[in-house]
């Protein structure tokens, strides 16, 4: 909260003390304000901002905290109103013992690991296409290949569920004939018939953003290049892409956080999977089902160690990619 | 209105207020008029309330039409519980009463409701109640019947079998037909658990203050079994209910029964418009010839919520709704409700459609309705039962594990969840 509030303070201090000496913009008359009184002012301005980020954002975050060590409690048949006690450990122990929330960390970080490399990979070089002086159409590709990122990810899922079913499949259709036939909703398949869908519909919005990246590489750069005598192949690997890094690591630390979130498509695919995508497929899911269970605390400890395994991985992207920078 | 006059005392009694008893019983207006809210979600609840208003001066009620309860109003129902402010009454699934119940969030109106027990289906009223207590009215039901294909099954000489062992026959004589046409599609958790009801195969059960788990007992191995071999032998389509395959083939006949509820009757004329005239019903197959026990799948209550201060006249409403000739006429029409109530099942609203070849379909059901089995718990960790289950079934019509085992797994996993949250569980 303070490293966001302090530079606009300190720059409304640098502003009072440039334009406004004590004294001389106030109307005839008035007094000095005090200072602890003017330093109150710009944190005034700040409070509708402030209040609603604490409200909106820091405060549910801590009521799952806090909720997640408590443990739910009850006797009986239940009939009576359930009592929750402080219990800080046991949620947690459950969760990293229960075998099918572990595996779907798991199957996350593999989906990730997998996943966004491709999908960046794809995304950076559709970039590149959109970028390279020959190509033409350059404005209907750009349109088309976003426009998946504009179908609320419900929807296409649903579509694609129909791609894949066994009973309607089109692709499965063409294939008869050659006496082919994709198991998409194969145990081991399945997690990849998601991450097929995932990366058709954010591979075209990360291409625009490391498009626009692109546009800001100036154009002297490129002519010296061209001038030397680089190809177009050269200059993307030596010149573009070092210079959209910083576009390359934003989206994969979105990519990362958006793999960890996953939840749409394998549960709208989990209906007609036959039984591959199961209830706790993802951490989501398996926080959805302990909440199905009427156990919030055991939820909120899972969303809380996701919360955590998520924070150190981007963190520790980040690290990694900072010193490569300055070696 | 005798309870009018009761409340009326009791009102005058304890707030001991300057209030006349002509001016309690009389138009409706003033202090001594009982107000109730109600929280639901299926069409044609609003109207009943009016017609209820309209003849009940002495008690309003205030309906508001919040999420179906699997998409959200269950929640928002617990949270208002937990919040202090509930509405005295609200739409709850029979197989949520239970997981309510476990959270305290019902009240046991016995009291008022015992004496109107008789005016209702025996299974109906054991859904409303949980270890001795009643937490509401019952409303609808969904007792079972076949749903067959009367083109497909006309097709090949086949009559509607009579018992499993003749579905088995049948299932085999419609795939030897064409190898894409199917007896059925697989059923999940609530449609399946219609077909264990009717074997009197229990999930749960409640005793000396502890919950039975038995969904691993003989008789739902023996039903998992019987469906496990049609499985097993290909007779069973793969297309899950309710995805868009599943109407398919229900409308070209590729999947020629569904054994399910009466309401999947709206669920079939509803999606499969072009099949009008293909579709009828016969009575549920039975295990042993000559048998006459029954499933239910679905159906709800009007549930009096915990903090209702007054549920007498809760009571009276949700027993009204249930029970009135004319405003459970509207409910038949605009959401398809089947009555709970006995009185009620030769409504003139349940008459033969065009639909299923003019045959009046719910002679069968008005039939079924008694012979439901009474003998059925549901557990308080409903979802979470039902998913885990689902989790185990999906690989199970498919192949992979077993129907037997997708129980005992499920039942594992909701015993584990109960005894961690301090449940008792009997072994």
């Amino acid at each position: 909260m303070t490293h966001l509030a302090d530079p606009v303070r300190a720059s409304a201090h640098r502003s009072t003390a440039g334009t406004s000496p004590p004294g001389r913009s106030r109307r005839p008359g008035s007094r000095t304000t005090r200072p602890g009184a003017r330093r109150l002012r710009p944190l005034l301005f700040c409070a509708p901002f402030i209040v609603l980020f604490a409200g909106m954002y820091l405060a549910p975050i801590a009521y799952a905290a806090v909720s997640s060590l408590f443990a739910l409690h009850r006797t009986g048949l239940g009939l009576t109103a359930p009592t929750a006690r402080f219990d800080p450990l046991s949620n947690y122990t459950q969760a990293l013992q229960d075998d099918a929330f572990t595996s779907s960390l798991i199957r996350v970080a593999l989906f990730g690991v997998v996943q966004v490399p491709v999908m960046l990979g794809l995304a950076l070089v559709l970039a590149l296409l959109f970028d390279a002086k020959s190509a033409r159409g350059k404005g209907f590709f750009r349109l088309s290949s976003f426009l998946p990122y504009a179908i609320p990810g419900v929807s296409a899922a649903l579509v694609w569920s129909f791609m894949y079913s066994s009973q309607s499949s089109p692709i499965n259709r063409l294939l008869e004939p050659l006496g082919a036939a994709v198991p998409f909703f194969d145990e081991d398949l399945a997690l990849w018939s998601v991450a097929n869908i995932v990366t058709w519909s954010w591979a075209g919005y990360n291409a625009i953003i490391i498009y626009s990246a692109l546009q800001a590489i100036p154009s002297e750069i490129l002519e010296a290049a061209r001038m030397d005598g680089a190809s177009a192949i050269r200059i993307a690997w030596s010149i573009k892409i070092p210079a959209v890094r910083g576009a390359l690591v934003l989206t994969t630390v979105f990519s990362i956080i958006g793999s960890a979130q996953l939840f749409n498509e394998p549960t709208v695919l989990q209906p007609v999977s036959g039984g591959s995508i199961s209830s706790t497929f993802t951490p989501i899911m398996s926080a959805q089902s302990a909440v199905a269970a009427g156990n919030h605390h055991y939820a909120a400890a899972q969303s809380v160690l996701l919360a955590v395994a998520v924070g150190v991985v981007s963190f520790a992207f980040f690290k990694l990619t900072e010193r490569k920078g300055q070696a | 209105m005798k309870r009018s006059t009761v409340r009326c005392a009791g009102l005058a009694g304890t707030l001991a207020l300057a209030l006349t008893v002509s001016g309690c019983a009389g138009s409706g207006s003033g202090s001594g008029k009982a107000s109730i809210t109600f929280w639901g979600w299926a069409p044609g609840y609003a109207d009943a309330v009016k017609a209820f208003n309209r003849s009940h001066p002495d008690i309003s009620v205030d309906y508001q039409s919040v999420q179906p309860g699997a998409k959200g109003g269950y929640q928002k129902m617990l949270n208002a519980v937990k919040a202090g402010n509930a509405p005295c009454l609200a739409q709850v699934g029979y197989e949520t009463i239970p997981s309510f119940a476990t959270q305290g969030a019902l009240e046991n109106v016995a009291e008022y409701a015992s004496p109107d027990e008789d005016d209702y289906v025996d299974a109906a009223w054991k859904s409303v109640t949980l270890a001795g207590n009643v937490y509401g009215a019952p409303v609808d039901t969904g007792p079972m019947a076949l749903f067959y294909n009367k083109k497909v099954f006309d097709s090949l000489g086949l009559e509607p079998p009579a018992t499993w062992a003749e579905y088995r026959t049948a299932a085999k004589k419609i795939h030897a037909s064409d190898p894409k046409r199917y007896i059925s599609s697989p059923y999940m958790d609530y449609d399946y658990a219609g077909l264990a009801w009717q074997a009197g195969a229990k999930w749960f059960g409640t005793a000396h203050d502890s919950w039975q788990t038995t969904m691993d007992s003989a008789a739902n191995k023996k039903v998992a079994d019987y469906w496990q071999s049609l499985t097993d032998d290909g007779l069973v389509s793969g297309a899950p209910m309710y995805d868009q395959a599943w109407y398919t083939g229900l409308g070209n006949g590729d999947i020629a029964t569904v054994v399910g509820a009466v309401w999947q009757a709206g669920t079939i004329k509803g999606g499969v418009k072009k099949a009008s005239g293909d579709w009828a019903v016969a009575p549920m197959p039975q295990w042993k010839e000559g048998e006459k026990r029954v499933g239910n799948s679905g159906g709800s209550a009007t549930a009096v919520l915990k903090g209702c201060d007054d549920p007498e006249a809760a009571w009276e409403f949700a027993h009204w709704m249930s029970t009135d000739k004319k405003a459970f006429g509207g409910l038949v029409d605009k959401a398809a409700l089947y009555p709970a109530a006995t009185g009620l099942l030769d409504l003139p609203q349940l008459k033969a459609d065009p639909y299923f070849g003019g045959q009046n379909i719910y002679e069968v059901f008005a039939d079924a309705s008694p012979h439901v089995d009474p003998d059925w718990t549901w557990g308080p960790l409903m979802t979470k039962t039902s998913t885990d289950l689902n989790d185990g079934l999906g690989k199970a019509w498919v192949g992979k594990g077993s129907i037997a085992g997708a129980l005992r797994t499920a039942q594992g996993k909701t015993r584990t969840e109960m005894k961690k949250q301090g449940l008792s569980v009997s072994d």
